[in-house]
């Protein structure tokens, strides 16, 4: 009797240490995030079911429940229209993204000389990638690739496709330059991904006579799915906070505006987040049933 | 898989290296934009269309940019100072914090763990800008202004940290830490030991992400502090861009444009090569 209490015991001591080593590395991170991030993300979305006034005396709160939502979905003339057109462009942007980076990333796996150099360079613009000097560049008209205009591109483009394949070239062009600035991160994330299949593996698939081609196909994709998964949700997470995003300056415009006030920005903000988890969700949950069949990695 | 393809082929090697170079100065385009941008005089920045490069290099805009600073209060090395510091320690800790956060998340077992990744991943949404007032609010609630505490602490978080920390911590085996921990290794050595050195590439990234981040940061410097004393050197830049009327302020942003930029390229260059290196020697299988 005495025996198995005491098992017991050793057994409650060993999961608490386990539990708690989790606990204990978790607690920095932890009061960080329920200061900083958690609290505040629960008080906006308190704010969305408000009216909000910033007085003298402080804020001034008044329930509306869904009223917010309600006005800047059928009353605002201008926030649904972007924040529609927003969504199309970043769905456009994510697939090439990923498809330019997975690309880039499967050459830059190769062994050629400067290929260290090479790898740097296509990693530098994640350093401007964000903030202040994203806008600098832009204010300054270096986003815009002049050489678009100074070349005559859209002309040549126009007389050699049709109305709709030349308007849809242009578009992909203009955003050539985001599509390759938002890239760097997740070219590193392949490559890195790349390390990870054991180089064994195409060895003994070499032998059994496999091409190039279907070694790709049935070794080198399957592997790297956990990685494209992790770019997906790194890119949409990359452009849904884009500095210039049209549906964060709305919500920042609307902050202050003395006639719709905190709460309505709040709602709004809370309604694109919405939007981007779902998305979010779609992602992941593609990822894990794509990757669980086969029993490889997370 | 490509290593069949290059043996029999040499010429497809050649063509790789072309179109990478040819893709990679493409990239490189916006930041010899921005250094020749920085010496061009008044008249080639009106030139329409724009050009890439300078004609008649002049040192005219950090002239100016030199002139306007000197007429300011507080000193630039003191904004300079500032950001040093804030910077350093923001991503010494960001990178501690994260890492010990995704080791456990990844290999550890607690309860409550999945709500976390769910917090996590939602957390990856908000921007600052949509928190910012209920930020300010904790931030002077717990008396914290006009210290260097609250250019750090909001940083501290970050779920884009742990989100890459916990993925990149997920690819080390488990049997090699079962494997120590047999062998009788605490877990802060096998923390130390085992998971930092094998994290590094992420450790890196983090450590770009986080350093731009917080040294491009604003927020802090206009919102928590009032003294000039305790502002930082993007906030300085931008209000020199921002508050001096005129054509002058098109040559200072020009000039501080290039010099915010030179900090980030260090970094990047220090991280990378170590980023590089680690990646091709490291035992992440």
């Amino acid at each position: 009797m005495s025996g198995k209490t005491s098992r017991r015991r050793q057994l409650l001591q060993f999961r608490w240490k386990e539990y708690g080593m989790g606990y204990l590395f978790m607690l920095p991170w932890m009061i960080g995030f329920v200061a900083f991030v958690a609290f505040p993300i629960g008080w906006s979305l308190w704010n969305s079911f408000n009216q909000v006034f910033i007085t003298s005396e402080g804020f001034k709160y008044t329930w509306v429940g869904l009223s917010n939502f309600r006005r800047m979905l059928v009353e605002n003339n201008a926030y649904p229209i972007i924040l529609i057109t927003y969504l199309q462009e970043v769905l456009l942007i994510i697939p090439l993204i990923l498809i330019f980076s997975f690309f880039v990333s499967l050459l830059l796996n190769e062994k050629f000389p400067g290929r260290g150099w090479m790898r740097a360079l296509f990693f530098l613009p994640v350093i401007f990638a964000t903030g202040q000097v994203i806008m600098e560049l832009f204010v300054q008209g270096a986003g815009e690739l002049p050489f678009m205009e100074q070349y005559n591109l859209d002309v040549i483009l126009r007389q050699y496709f049709n109305e709709s394949t030349a308007n849809m070239l242009l578009g992909i062009l203009g955003k050539a330059v985001i599509i390759l600035w938002y890239s760097g991160v997740q070219i590193l994330i392949f490559i890195a991904g790349f390390q990870t299949i054991p180089k064994t593996v195409y060895e003994a698939v070499r032998v059994d006579g496999a091409s190039p081609w279907e070694s790709f196909w049935k070794i080198t994709f399957p592997g790297m799915l956990p990685f494209i998964g992790l770019n997906a949700v790194y890119t949409i997470v990359d452009l849904f906070t884009f500095p210039f995003n049209p549906v964060l300056e709305i919500v920042r415009n609307n902050m202050f505006s003395p006639t719709t006030g905190y709460g309505y920005a709040s709602a709004m903000a809370w309604l694109y987040f919405a939007i981007v988890l779902v998305l979010l969700g779609i992602t992941l949950w593609l990822t894990y049933r794509a990757t669980k069949g086969r029993g490889e990695l997370r | 898989m490509l290593l069949t393809f290059r043996r029999k082929f040499r010429f497809p090697r050649m063509m790789l290296f072309v179109f990478l170079a040819a893709v990679g100065i493409f990239m490189l385009l916006p930041i010899i934009f921005l250094v020749n941008n920085a010496f061009k005089p008044l008249n080639e920045m009106f030139l329409f269309p724009p050009r890439i490069f300078v004609q008649n290099p002049t040192m005219y805009n950090f002239e100016q940019m030199f002139l306007h600073s000197s007429a300011g209060v507080v000193p630039f090395s003191r904004y300079l100072f500032n950001s040093a510091v804030i910077a350093t320690i923001t991503t010494l800790a960001v990178i501690v914090v994260s890492t010990m956060a995704g080791y456990v998340l990844s290999k550890h077992r607690f309860h409550f763990k999945a709500l976390i990744m769910g917090t996590v991943m939602i957390a990856l949404m908000f921007t600052p800008e949509t928190v910012s007032i209920p930020r300010y609010l904790i931030v002077s609630g717990l008396g914290l202004k006009d210290s260097y505490l609250a250019h750090v602490l909001p940083f501290l978080a970050s779920p884009v940290a742990v989100f890459l920390m916990k993925q990149f911590i997920d690819q080390i085996p488990n049997s090699l830490i079962e494997a120590a921990k047999l062998d009788g290794a605490p877990d802060m050595y096998i923390f130390l030991r085992i998971i930092i050195p094998l994290t590094s590439p992420a450790v890196a990234t983090a450590g770009i992400i986080t350093f731009q981040i917080v040294y491009m940061d604003v927020e802090a410097s206009s919102l928590y502090m009032t003294k000039e004393t305790m502002k930082t050197l993007s906030y300085y830049a931008e209000a020199m861009t921002q508050n001096i009327p005129g054509v002058a302020q098109i040559s200072i942003a020009a000039a501080i444009g290039l010099l915010m930029f030179v900090p980030n390229l260090i970094i990047f260059l220090i991280f990378q090569r170590k980023m590089i290196q680690t990646m091709l020697h490291s035992g992440v299988k």
